[in-house]
């Protein structure tokens, strides 16, 4: 009989265990991820079992006649993401290739800062310029009340494209760094490469920036509360009012009303929990090995 | 699992046998994952001269090389079977599943120098004293005359005598290399592993290297890996050619190995 | 751009003309949107940038010492977001860098792998569920073993320590992982044990990219509002009292102007401080940005 040496971690093999304060530190790590479920699914299980009339899965949120629906919030959020999505996902799909594509200049690279820097642009502060620069154009413009589905969308647009360019951005470039030179060889145009050869080979990192895009914008909290008007309603257009879960959970919180209004809070902080974690998993699925995504940290 | 701590059963070459310094791979085979990267390989190293591995690129040179200091195991998903045994003075030992071998004690003994030069990001003298003072652990008060020695025995300590605090990354590229070569030969090895270690270097800096090689090798058993048969037919007194994870031939000095002969072999 | 290729006279199919056409607007658009909008806030907010904006009517060295309340300025706003800046980092600081530690030279690869999952899904939960976790982990201890428990500054500091551990575990980790496999293996090979690898070589060597994690943490930190809306901030709250004490914050301020503003004094304060804040945070991601670049700079290009 022969020995096989090693198949596991390189430093057990080595004879060498972490030190006791690092195995702490991830245990602390692990410690918390697993609390912040334990919680938030425990606080919400009532209300999944118990689904009955004047729960929270209902379509009307009428809090004074015992009413506490919170599906317009959850189609709320749906409809906002993939509004904002729909516009940002082929605008940063434009802005990459061509900041790939075209020759560098003044442009270009102020355009790669400009991206770098809206990532770190807080989003209360988005909101707070959108409150006093675009609800007004709308309303002049549109009518309504200015705080409408469209300027929320129109700003959680602008706050998950760097995101996505930039996820883009890491996917694509190898891959035109790579077939570059034979491409133009071959007599073909950067943007040629990219769009029939690179595009093409890189579903899955379409697919990532979308879906990463859509975890952000359904996750974002300030945008959807500063601009969305916050009526607990199914919008009928684009310059009518909608609120979404994570809008409904600050202003439940900010008026304490107690009772089963916070039911509606903890299923609306669970299906949050739910949703992102699937999206986040999938994604990073999609995009291959963790950390390749810049942006998602910021 | 027959194999303990005493000697192998069947000893390939037995001219080497009993002396210090002689190293003994038996049935050794590792992998990466599913990449098998040496098949069984049976051989001896002698203490005396030179032993080159020639070879293409991906033959399994590097990974011999690596497999009697251990250097595999840094990599994930490495499974090593088969043993290895080296004397370190105390006759033959098993490197492999030997409970009594610390590893870092392996890794002073069997010293090795990168392609590269790979000098950490500190001065001249820190790179030397680190793993002095770190790894081997010699007291404070004797690093600076064990440096010297060191420095001397590569012929850097006239050239660098007062600039060992200059960061090691100013050096030249040869300088770097010989920095390298003396780091490793302070800490007092038995065996010394090479890895193509004038691939990185200009002419006149390899030559350098080499005389030094050359200089060594009755001191030291020397395994190095080449990429250049010319200087396999210079410097080797033995040289082994891999080929596909095994070792596909053997030629000794006596046998008037020539760069053609081992052209045709490869 | 080039239209001197042979192969122009071939006919492209019709959505890539379109994408042709269109692709260079993009780029201007957005950066059209993003002058505008930060025009707009400099351009209310510059000129009140100075000293009475943190301090309103009280003297600067009377304010920062706490012997006269500040009612008019942002300076109880300031202190908040940097005590929670502090303690946040207190608390996060060795799960985040330990556990980043831990990837990436220790955890065998089925660890690595749950640890990863588990990572990746903290870096997409929305802070306002971190928020909501702090609120119901106070309800809980209300119920069991502390009555008195309470929204305020460390349950807040505690949700976002949370939130920032997922920017400490990558940004430890890449920061090692992007030190040179030849260094590690040098290290091995002179007879370093683990640990001596990772304190005297490794550690000293990531020293640059470990820093760019952590000023991305505290940038993450002093931006976000949803958690602490939901764990203790509040509005007139003066300076943080202490643990347990409600507080004031940069962003929350700016968050409760836009709601709440009377007079046009309020407003112009709302701007200051949304120009403070994004100086602030636009600063300390650059500044990480920076770091990053030159570490990787220094290992990836260069002579080695």
């Amino acid at each position: 009989m022969r020995k096989i040496h090693g198949g596991t971690g390189a430093a057990e093999r080595a004879g060498e265990k972490a030190p006791l304060l690092l195995r702490l530190a991830a245990g602390m790590a692990l410690l918390g991820i697993a609390m912040l479920f334990a919680m938030i699914l425990a606080f919400a299980l009532p209300a999944f079992l118990q689904p009955g009339p004047g729960g929270a899965f209902g379509w009307f949120w009428r809090p004074y006649q015992g009413e506490f629906g919170i599906l317009p919030m959850l189609a709320g959020s749906l409809l906002l993401s993939c509004s904002a999505l729909l516009l940002a996902w082929p605008l940063a799909l434009a802005v990459c290739c061509w900041t790939l594509s075209a020759a560098p200049g003044l442009l270009r690279t102020g355009t790669r800062a400009g991206i770098r820097f809206m990532t770190a642009i807080p989003t209360v502060v988005y909101g707070f310029a959108a409150v006093f620069l675009l609800t007004p154009l709308i309303r002049a413009g549109l009518g309504g009340a200015g705080r409408c589905w469209l300027a929320a969308s129109l700003m959680l647009s602008l706050l998950v494209l760097p995101t996505m360019a930039l996820i883009l951005e890491a996917g694509l470039k190898p891959r035109l760094d790579r077939l570059c030179l034979g491409g133009q060889a071959l007599g073909l145009s950067k943007l040629e490469i990219l769009w029939f050869l690179v595009l093409p080979q890189s579903r899955k990192t379409m697919l990532a920036a979308l879906l990463l895009g859509f975890g952000r914008a359904a996750g974002d909290t300030l945008l959807p509360l500063m601009l969305a008007g916050n009526a607990p309603q199914l919008p009928g257009a684009l310059t009518e009012s909608l609120r979404t879960l994570t809008a409904h959970m600050a202003l439940v919180t900010a008026n304490e009303v107690g009772g089963a209004a916070y039911n509606s809070l903890f299923t609306a902080g669970a299906l949050l929990l739910i949703i992102n974690a699937v999206v986040s998993l999938l994604a990073r699925r999609l995009a291959g090995r963790p950390g390749n995504l810049p942006g998602e940290q910021m | 699992m027959t194999e303990g701590p005493e000697a192998p059963e069947n000893i390939p070459e037995p001219e080497a046998v009993q002396l210090p310094g002689s190293v003994h791979l038996q049935d050794l085979s590792v992998n990466f994952g599913r990449h098998q990267a040496l098949k069984n390989i049976t051989a001896a190293f002698s203490p005396k001269g030179i032993s080159v591995l020639v070879g293409r690129s991906g033959s399994g040179k590097t990974t011999l090389l690596r497999s009697i200091n251990r250097l595999n195991e840094e990599f994930d998903a490495c499974a090593t079977s088969g043993q290895v045994y080296a004397d370190f003075g105390q006759g033959l030992i098993p490197l492999y599943d030997n409970p009594d071998l610390f590893l870092p004690d392996l890794r002073l003994r069997a010293g090795m120098l990168f392609q590269n030069p790979n000098l950490f990001p500190v001065s001249v003298y820190r790179n030397l004293a680190l793993p002095l003072q770190l790894a081997a652990g010699f007291p404070k008060a004797e690093l600076p005359d064990r440096i010297r020695q060191a420095l001397t025995s590569v012929g850097l300590w006239k050239e660098l005598e007062n600039r060992l605090d200059l960061p090691a990354e100013r050096l030249s590229g040869g300088q770097q290399q010989r920095l390298c070569l003396a780091r490793t030969l302070a800490l007092e090895p038995r065996i010394l592993l090479l890895d193509e270690p004038t691939a990185s270097l200009d002419v006149h800096a390899a030559k350098e290297i080499e005389d030094l090689l050359l200089q060594l090798a009755g001191r030291y058993t020397v395994i190095m890996v080449s990429h250049s048969l010319a200087q396999a037919g210079r410097l080797g007194s033995r040289i082994l050619v891999c080929e596909e994870g095994r070792l596909s031939a053997t030629l000794d000095a006596g046998a008037d190995f020539s760069e053609e002969m081992l052209a045709r072999l490869l | 751009m080039t239209s001197h290729m042979p192969g122009e006279g071939v006919k492209r199919p019709p959505l890539f003309r379109l994408f042709k056409h269109c692709y260079g607007l993009a780029a201007p658009l957005l950066l059209f949107c993003l002058l505008s909008l930060l025009g707009f806030l400099l351009y209310h907010g510059a000129p009140s940038l100075n000293l009475s904006l943190l301090f309103g009517d009280v003297p600067p060295l009377e304010a920062i010492s706490g012997r006269r309340p500040v009612w008019d300025g942002l300076w109880p706003a300031f202190t908040g977001t940097l005590c929670l800046i502090g303690l946040t980092m207190g608390l996060a600081l060795l799960p985040g860098i330990g556990c980043g530690l831990y990837l990436a030279e220790y955890a065998s690869p089925r660890r690595k792998k749950i640890i990863d999952s588990a990572v990746d899904i903290l870096a997409g939960t929305p802070s306002i569920v971190m928020g909501l976790f702090g609120f119901t982990l106070i309800l809980f201890l209300r119920r069991t073993l502390l009555p008195e428990a309470n929204t305020g500054l460390l349950p807040a500091s505690a949700c976002l320590a949370l939130l920032v551990l997922p920017v400490l575990i990558v940004g430890t980790r890449e920061a090692l992982e992007a030190v040179p496999e030849s260094l590690r293996l040098t290290a091995a090979a002179l007879g370093f044990s683990r640990s001596q690898r990772l304190r005297r070589v490794l550690l000293p060597a990531a020293g640059q990219g470990l820093w760019g994690g952590l000023i991305l943490a505290i940038g993450r930190c002093a931006e976000d509002t949803a958690v602490i809306m939901l764990t203790g901030a509040v509005a007139n709250a003066g300076l943080p009292a202490g643990l347990t004490a409600k507080f004031e914050a940069l962003p929350f301020f700016v968050y409760y102007i836009t709601a709440q503003y009377q007079t046009q004094e309020e407003l112009l304060l709302g701007f200051g401080a949304a120009l403070l804040l994004l100086l602030l945070a636009g600063g300390l991601t650059l500044l990480a940005h920076g770091l990053e670049t030159g570490y990787r700079r220094r290992w990836q290009g260069g002579k080695r």
